[in-house]
């Protein structure tokens, strides 16, 4: 494999083997209200960054270091999560998600990060929203330090990484891929030790 | 069994000439899809990859539930590129050699099996099987250089023969080239090449729908009465 490819893997759904706000959510007794907006968010009906923001503020409350916790637990797809953790310096997971909530799972990979950003307040609650990541503007970043991107995702807010990366690959092992990602994709695999068998050969 | 690592199946197409409004992939042949019939072939091949173009989202829906670990590959281009372009999108980036198979071909199972066997070491390996189809590709054959192979030495659209080339081969990387033309064409530019004979029937009118269905319930014949006996 070349060393001057990334390869770029959304979080939730992907190398997860559930959404995370939705575990989240039903840790906290926010089920309903979460899984709602995460369902309209995936179809595309809600713009990501509206529903991102009233899921934080829905999770504003607790603490920042028991999400953290939360969010460490949540299964992973063994097989991507090995594929990452054998290239960890050319791997990065690219989220929505805030960088202290996803901070202790991603620790688990030991690989590059971009994520919507968040301080944390002296009292551990989530401070203000410092950032939201809009999914390209990581490929883009990537471009000065690799000559090819590669990314894999599965859901509406991943189109942006889709439309900047060299090679997409549309991923459905948890749930099948929205239909616009699949239409700017190169590749579509439904299992993840497909999905490595495939990023081997790139 | 020991068998080639990748295999690539171009179903992008229109099927036009067939009419049935949907890739012939998904056509039935004896009440089961031309593809269910070619996946059961490759079933031992670890990297199985299908090129998806015309209704693109029913094919892949239908194609994952038949085998749930394909890779397919997307040839957004299918109206204006040929067969061979499918070909090279589905092997791109490949480092060993890749089995092709156009997928509108009901294969004899017996004579396709051989030719895989002789593909993972062969490479490249074309396959021929008797002229019958109406817009054949016709292949000049010689006796190759060991049994079972054979030697072909030309395609021709008008040279009439015996053979025909059955839009099967294994090629090492990088025959194929991208935005090209058709692939025996692009085979040309290797003759001659080895060949092993092969049985199938393709799909491409109303008339080779009826001759698929005559072949298949002959071949579940053959299979009810014991060891088959194939003319190749």
């Amino acid at each position: 494999m070349k060393n001057n490819t990334a390869f770029c893997f959304d979080l939730d759904g992907t190398v997860t083997r559930l959404e995370v706000l939705p575990v989240i959510a039903a840790e906290l007794g926010l089920a309903e209200e979460i899984g709602f907006l995460t369902q309209m968010t995936i179809r595309g009906q809600i713009p990501f960054e509206m529903s991102f923001r009233l899921r934080c503020r829905l999770l504003a409350d607790i603490e920042v270091d028991t999400v953290a916790h939360i969010v460490e637990d949540v299964p992973l797809d063994e097989e991507i999560a090995d594929f990452i953790r054998a290239r960890r310096e050319h791997c990065y997971v690219v989220t929505g998600n805030l960088n202290v909530w996803v901070r202790r799972l991603v620790g688990r990979l030991g690989c590059g990060v971009y994520s919507s950003t968040a301080d944390a307040r002296p009292n551990g609650k989530l401070g203000a929203l410092t950032s939201i990541l809009r999914k390209g503007t990581a490929i883009r970043d990537l471009r000065s330090q690799y000559d090819r991107v590669v990314c894999v995702g599965e859901g509406f807010n991943d189109l942006p990484m889709f439309e900047e990366a060299d090679i997409g690959v549309a991923y459905g092992g948890v749930h099948p891929p929205a239909r616009e990602v699949i239409e700017n994709a190169d590749y579509v695999v439904g299992q993840g030790a497909t999905l490595c068998k495939l990023l081997n050969t790139l | 069994m020991q068998t080639v690592e990748h295999a690539v199946i171009a179903v992008a197409g229109l099927g036009s000439r067939l009419g049935h409004g949907k890739p012939k992939c998904l056509v039935e042949v004896a009440g089961r899809r031309i593809l269910d019939y070619q996946l059961e072939l490759l079933r031992d091949v670890p990297d199985v990859r299908l090129v998806v173009g015309y209704l693109e989202h029913e094919v892949i829906e239908a194609a994952f539930r038949l085998r749930p670990d394909l890779t397919l590959v997307r040839n957004p281009s299918y109206r204006t590129t040929t067969t061979q372009q499918s070909y090279w999108l589905g092997s791109r980036h490949l480092r060993g050699p890749c089995l092709y198979l156009d997928g509108d071909i009901i294969f004899e199972p017996e004579t396709f099996h051989a030719f895989l066997v002789q593909a993972r070491t062969h490479a490249p390996l074309i396959a021929v099987t008797q002229a019958k189809t109406e817009q054949a590709v016709f292949t000049a054959v010689q006796p190759g250089d060991a049994d079972p192979f054979l030697s072909v030495t030309s395609f021709s659209r008008t040279d009439r023969s015996l053979w025909e080339w059955a839009n099967l081969a294994c090629l090492p990387p990088g025959l194929l080239e991208e935005n090209g033309g058709n692939v025996f064409d692009r085979l040309s530019l290797h003759l001659p090449l080895r060949a092993q004979a092969i049985v199938c029937c393709e799909v491409d009118t109303e008339g080779d729908l009826a001759q698929a269905e005559t072949f298949v319930a002959q071949m579940h014949a053959q299979q009810a009465a014991g060891p088959a006996r194939h003319v190749a």
